[in-house]
């Protein structure tokens, strides 16, 4: 028995041992290198002893990496709340009002946008935003307006619209998910209690789909902060976030060790931003069950 | 039985129809529910009795057809203003509130204050036997507690009428005949009208004042469970309720209301008309239940009318026992139930007897 049980323990291993491999060389190691180099001294593209938290001081206070750092969570935080704000009507659309049976076949040409690359549904929204672009020629075709708003020139919109296009599924699934956990008899109950359908989306149907929000809201707040390509490809380099501040330490300036300690802060503060979040999900999974 | 003769009508119903699409789901649906009745809707699944309960509670619009609650006709009113509230099936208390939250839900727009509220919601609490639950969230109530804050909840609003949809159909047997007394109790005690859904025939019999027995989308019978298991008015309403023997009769004669007929097994019997209800143009049967039909043990005579009997099966269940006898030499089965009092004997198979009756027993079905 012993030896039956130590020989699948042994299997096991075997069976988790590549993914294992592969985590640890391409996630761990990396990840251990950023922070091992974020508390060097970096130079020329090298970086050396001793160990130092200058980086870190440098990046906190310094008036330049503030902006952008805080530019950064600006930009994500109104990419998630539009992201949010637009996927959650959608999600409550399909999960009440679409045919149990129409269900799969809704949330399967939700994903249709991930039928493209990200690069080139990004360059697609140059094409309708960026000056005389799709927009621009229709509006001025319709006589609305007679000056093209190249709205690509307004840096942040535009990278509001690309990332919460691109981050619109990721928002909806989880939505959806726990609008379709609600038991449609606390509605008619709401109702029958004196509630009219919009105070008892508020007071019912809501609080009870919070965990999907937050979970949409993690969803799409981790990645967008750490965007590089949109505000590279979108801003046209106006508007940048911490991975260009990032790319450009490392890359531009070969300050390896910056680079690291910027990246290191920016986790931080995602996973600061994450936990708060995660805490405020446990409050509204505690009352479910 | 005539305690809802004399009471003012909540509920009236005016051919009331359904449809879902092609689906007819009530089928003209007339009657009155009296103020301050214990009322219950009676049938198999898919009768339309939920279908009735929801077009009262103004979840389900209606067809065509008239409801009228406390003399309002409800055409457009929603569920929202109307003078009803509903024990669902599966309670639906709100997960993400606690006990008290869920029972004072509905009484964000009344004027008082969050003392007055909270007040209320204790004696309420209180009422159901939940005293001192009001902190505990939802998830960690018993199924039985469960249904209390669902009544509580729906109480609370002193609504003009209280829908209960199958309310103890997810309890146990004890539970639920332990409930079934502290409803009636709980109906008794606030005066309201209660409307119970069940498909138990037993807990509508136990339960309430009138029934509405239905199939298919209309009411069979409408009347109050001694009537609905005395004198039923179709076969089906008699199968429905309790157990039912049938036995093939021949109609002989019929005059000023008294209808001669000669049932296979037992003989030539004269029928009243309330024995008599209205023919549907089927085979004539009577029907009689178990417990009007006694055996004779050995040196017992009666005073009714007997027939000769051949045990065909017995079947024990402690405080009874069901008898399957042939009547009279003939292949007419009909099953009887003694009570199993002390130094009375179990019969065995095949033993012969004498099965003693009662014409007033009879129901005659044409």
């Amino acid at each position: 028995m012993a030896q039956s049980q130590s020989s699948e323990a042994k299997t096991g291993y075997m069976l988790v041992a590549p993914p294992l491999l592969y985590a640890v060389l391409l996630l761990a190691a990396p990840l251990a290198t950023v922070l091992i180099y974020s508390v060097l001294t970096g130079e020329n593209g090298a970086v050396s002893l001793p160990m130092t938290t200058e980086n870190f001081t440098t990046v906190w206070t310094g008036r330049v990496y503030q902006a952008i750092m805080a530019r950064s969570l600006y930009v994500s935080m109104l990419v998630t709340l539009t992201t949010v704000l637009l996927a959650y009507p959608i999600a409550y659309f399909v999960s009440f009002h679409v045919r149990p049976e129409r269900k799969a076949l809704w949330l399967f040409l939700i994903t249709i946008p991930f039928w493209t690359s990200y690069i080139i549904r990004v360059a697609l929204w140059r094409t309708i935003l960026g000056y005389n672009g799709i927009i621009d020629s229709t509006l001025i075709g319709l006589g609305v307006t007679s000056e093209p708003l190249n709205i690509l020139s307004y840096g942040v919109v535009s990278i509001i619209i690309t990332l919460a296009h691109a981050y619109a599924p990721f928002a909806v699934l989880p939505i959806f998910v726990s609008l379709e956990k609600v038991d449609r008899a606390l509605l008619e109950a709401g109702q029958d209690l004196g509630e009219s359908r919009w105070t008892t989306f508020l007071r019912v149907t809501l609080p009870l789909s919070m965990p999907g929000v937050i979970a949409a809201v993690l969803i799409v707040f981790i990645p967008t902060v750490g965007d590089y390509v949109t505000p590279e490809l979108i801003g046209g380099g106006k508007v940048p976030m911490i991975a260009n501040m990032i790319e450009i330490e490392m890359l531009k300036k070969r300050d390896q060790a910056m680079g690291s300690a910027i990246a290191v802060t920016a986790m931080s503060i995602v996973a600061i931003v994450s936990i708060l979040f995660v805490l405020l999900n446990k409050r509204f999974i505690g009352g479910t069950k | 039985m005539t305690f809802s003769e004399d009471k003012p009508v909540m509920i009236e119903f005016r051919d009331v129809h359904k449809y879902y699409g092609d689906y007819h789901a009530l089928r003209g649906i007339d009657g009155t529910i009296k103020a301050g009745e214990f009322f219950s809707l009676l049938g198999p699944s898919g009768c339309g009795k939920t279908t009735l309960l929801r077009t009262i509670a103004g979840f389900e619009g209606i067809s065509s057809g008239v409801i009228m609650i406390d003399d309002r006709n409800m055409a457009g009113v929603p569920a929202n203003v109307r003078p009803t509230n509903m024990v669902f099936q599966s309670y639906a208390i709100f997960p993400h509130m606690s006990v008290a939250e869920n029972v004072g839900f509905g009484l964000r727009r009344d004027p008082r204050t969050k003392a007055e509220k909270a007040a209320a919601v204790e004696e309420m609490l209180a009422m159901v036997g939940l005293t001192g639950y009001g902190d505990r969230a939802a998830h960690e109530l018993s199924g039985g507690q469960r249904q209390r804050v669902a009544l509580a909840r729906a109480l609370i609003l002193k609504p003009k009428v209280l829908l209960l949809d199958e309310p103890l159909s997810a309890l146990d047997k004890k539970m639920r005949e332990h409930m079934q007394v502290e409803l009636i109790k709980l109906q008794r005690q606030v005066g309201i009208t209660f409307i119970l859904v069940t498909h138990d025939q037993e807990e509508a019999l136990v339960m309430s004042d009138r029934i509405a027995v239905m199939f298919e989308g209309g009411i069979a019978q409408l009347a109050d469970p001694e009537t609905l298991y005395r004198r039923p008015n179709s076969k089906q309403v008699a199968e429905f309720i309790g157990t039912m023997n049938f036995v093939p009769a021949t109609i002989l004669s019929e005059v000023g209301g008294k209808v001669e007929i000669e049932a296979k097994g037992l003989g030539k019997v004269t029928l009243d008309e309330t024995q008599s209800p209205p023919p549907r143009g089927e085979e004539p049967v009577v029907g009689l239940r178990p417990e009007t039909l006694t055996l004779l043990f050995p040196g017992q005579t009666t005073s009714e009318r007997k027939v000769d009997g051949l045990i065909d099966e017995v079947i024990y269940f402690g405080d009874m026992t069901y008898y399957d006898v042939y009547l009279g030499g003939t292949d007419v089965e009909v099953r009887l139930s003694m009570r199993n009092v002390p130094g009375r004997p179990i019969l065995d198979v095949g033993t012969r007897v004498e099965v003693a009756w009662s014409p007033e027993a009879l129901v005659l079905f044409r």
